[in-house]
């Protein structure tokens, strides 16, 4: 059996390089073209080459969505695109337009076709017809429960990916043109407005029945799968997959790598311990600004899996700077500040090769040697000395609470 | 271009059946309509008797879970002996292919059907015949049309999907709120978002939740020129509670020409005012933060 991929999402180059680092196996991106998520920064030519060149040395894949609905005037320069892509490694396009598909096996023969969420494959025979379409991989339907997933998987001979962390569309994804009523931008073609998550009032003909002090809203919680990747890994899910395009370094850092160790210790140990759960559980916590939960895998989502009121759930730990070097010598770690923080408060550091390992700030240096106290100028290089070895890429948040 | 009129009630079949080619009608896996299944058996059978055309609608997504009652549904349709089957979820054309259906399936891609290469790929995969999205230009549509001469579809009235969700709205908000309310299928419910002022139809059935635009689209000008490239126009009759209405939208539709558009248009906009537009036919809807 293949170990099964995990996926993650990235906005730009230097967060393509830390999920790569963090323990993706492979990474989905957008380009300056063709893809939803148009407020991602999104990739130039240049810069997925870089990525691309990048991914093999860890033997990763990339993967570059081209997934927005298209219309006519949107496939302008298609064929050079995929040519390209194909020419300087990428592995995978995900795809919303079935027209692609003979389009990229006649241009870019190399690349796989991935076809995205926004077709809502949600049972087996939509995965069969979309294999005699010609697809390679299918993203299922976010709709889709555990159960259905496991049945899904034992009749089909498709790879599929199943999403397993992060933002939820409230409707059916490709489905929801709220925002072209509302906004006038596609939600198709990288415009939404999340129109779901703004508060609306209820009314049965000319009389008001929404409460006045909740009003109905459609916004979902996010989604969080850690208790079904045992589940996910034994009936043959080719590939889990993180949401996020527009999240940070330290979102997609710290998400990566406990999924990473999730499934690591899986492979090695054998089914996880409630425990052990637990852990991973609390681990995701730390990179969480909004409530999650199973979304359907456990079947259907009530009331308590969408959000009416506040959309933030409050962090426990604050990302406050990230790994620049490391002076062996004189024990210090020089750091881009990110977030405030100061001298006495502890602090927690991850990365690729280190897990949560405590210390508190003494002391604190700026590039001219001057003390710090107070580190509160975001991109500003500080020196901090740290009573054990750290890495460029390492992350340092501030434990807030317990 | 064939013109058909959504079915939603057995009431209604006699009032429009004489005022268009066809009907378009359903039962499982679609939602707003009200029809039993020998509601079905007998709008077939006047189709027959007045040599209309009769299709059935199934526009919803189907979970693994129901892949049986889709196929028993299907046994059911063969019964009926449909001219054409509208789906929306592609496990439907494998499922058709059990049954003698295949040749009949109508592509509805609601809001991911908005190119010609697209609808090209359906119809070179044996599709009969392919729905537009709503959410084109009237110049995207002249292009499409154009390329794709006579196998094209689009909906020419009514009001137009904007969401669909497996979630039960509905059913969640009023359990948050604690409040006892009769809601499920009803099409009375809208929704007003607290910075705006227009009311969009909401309503919600066993498969999920559906949000539809405040108005209602009209192109009685528009269909005039396009109709010699469209394969059918569908009125669709949601939310319209009034018969009378509907039959005249027919009746307009299918004498409209060149000559009379603009008579017809206003004296139809004069008889029955209402909250009409051209929905996104003159109206790009690609605006993004670079303008």
């Amino acid at each position: 059996m293949d170990k099964i991929e995990l996926l993650a999402p990235a906005k730009d180059l230097q967060k393509a390089k830390i999920a790569i680092m963090y323990g993706a196996d492979a990474v989905y991106v957008g380009g300056k073209f063709y893809s939803l998520r148009s407020r991602a920064s999104n990739f130039g030519l240049e810069e997925l080459k870089e990525l691309a060149d990048f991914a093999k040395q860890y033997k990763a894949k990339v993967y570059v969505t081209v997934n927005i609905v298209f219309h006519d005037a949107d496939y302008y320069g298609i064929k050079e695109y995929l040519k390209y892509l194909d020419k300087i490694g990428i592995n995978a396009v995900i795809i919303s337009s079935l027209a692609l598909i003979p389009l990229v096996r006649k241009n870019a023969p190399d690349l796989e076709c991935h076809i995205s969420t926004q077709l809502s494959a949600l049972n087996s025979a939509a995965v069969k017809t979309l294999k005699e379409f010609g697809a390679d991989r299918v993203v299922l339907a976010r709709e889709a429960s555990m159960n259905q997933i496991e049945q899904i998987t034992h009749k089909v001979d498709l790879p599929v990916e199943v999403f397993i962390h992060g933002g939820m569309c409230s409707n059916y994804s490709g489905r929801c043109v709220l925002s072209n009523r509302m906004t006038l931008r596609d939600a198709n073609r990288g415009g939404c407005a999340h129109s779901c998550r703004w508060k609306y009032r209820l009314y049965d003909g000319r009389d008001i029945i929404s409460d006045p002090y909740t009003l109905l809203s459609m916004s979902s919680k996010d989604l969080r799968a850690s208790a079904y990747i045992e589940r996910m890994i034994e009936c043959g899910v080719a590939s889990l997959k993180i949401e996020g395009r527009m999240k940070s370094e330290y979102y997609i850092g710290q998400v990566v790598k406990t999924y990473r160790r999730m499934i690591d210790d899986y492979y090695a140990n054998g089914p996880l311990t409630k425990e052990k759960l637990a852990y991973y559980d609390n681990e995701l916590t730390k990179a969480e600004n909004r409530p999650s939960d199973d979304g359907f895998l456990s079947g259907d989502c009530d009331n308590s899996k969408h959000l009416y009121g506040v959309n933030g759930a409050g962090v426990t730990h604050d990302y406050v700077a990230y790994v620049r070097d490391y002076d062996e010598i004189r024990k210090l770690a020089i750091v881009e500040v990110k977030n405030v923080f100061q001298s006495g408060d502890v602090i927690e550091v991850f990365g690729p090769h280190i897990n949560n390992k405590r210390f508190r700030v003494e002391y604190m240096f700026d590039t001219n040697w001057e003390n710090v106290d107070l580190a509160n100028k975001p991109t500003q290089i500080l020196n901090i000395r740290i009573p054990f070895k750290v890495e460029p890429c390492d992350m340092f948040r501030r434990v807030a609470q317990e | 271009m064939e013109l058909l009129v959504t079915l939603r009630k057995i009431e209604s079949l006699e009032k429009f059946l004489p005022m268009v080619d066809g009907i378009i009608t359903g039962q499982s896996f679609t939602t707003g309509y009200k029809m039993s299944k020998d509601d079905l058996r007998k709008a077939r059978a006047y189709c027959q008797t007045l040599n209309k055309k009769f299709y059935i609608v199934m526009d919803n997504f189907i979970t693994e879970d129901e892949r049986m009652i889709l196929l028993e549904y299907f046994s059911f349709i063969e019964e009926l002996n449909p001219d054409g089957i509208y789906f929306h979820d592609l496990g439907i054309i494998d499922a058709a292919k059990s049954s003698n259906m295949a040749s009949r399936l109508i592509y509805d891609g609601k809001t991911v059907l908005c190119n010609s290469l697209d609808a090209a790929f359906m119809l070179k995969n044996n599709i009969e015949s392919v729905v537009i999205s709503r959410e084109l230009t009237l110049k995207e549509v002249s292009d499409i049309v154009t390329n794709l001469m006579g196998r094209v579809e689009m909906q020419i009235f009514g009001h137009l999907r904007m969401s669909y969700s497996r979630r039960r709205f509905l059913t969640n908000y009023f359990r948050e709120i604690n409040k006892d309310y009769d809601y499920l299928g009803k099409e009375t419910l809208k929704l007003v978002e607290e910075q705006r002022d227009y009311a969009m139809p909401i309503v919600e059935d066993e498969n999920g939740t559906y949000i539809y635009t405040d108005f209602i689209l009209e192109m009685f000008e528009e269909v005039v020129k396009l109709r010699p490239f469209l394969r059918r126009g569908i009125i669709d009759t949601l939310f319209i509670e009034d018969d009378n209405l509907v039959a005249q939208v027919c009746r307009d539709y299918k004498r409209i020409d060149e000559n009379n558009k603009q008579f017809v248009r206003e004296a139809f906009l004069h008889n029955y005012p209402g909250n009409y537009s051209k929905g996104y036919l003159y109206q790009k809807t690609n605006i993004s933060k670079d303008g």
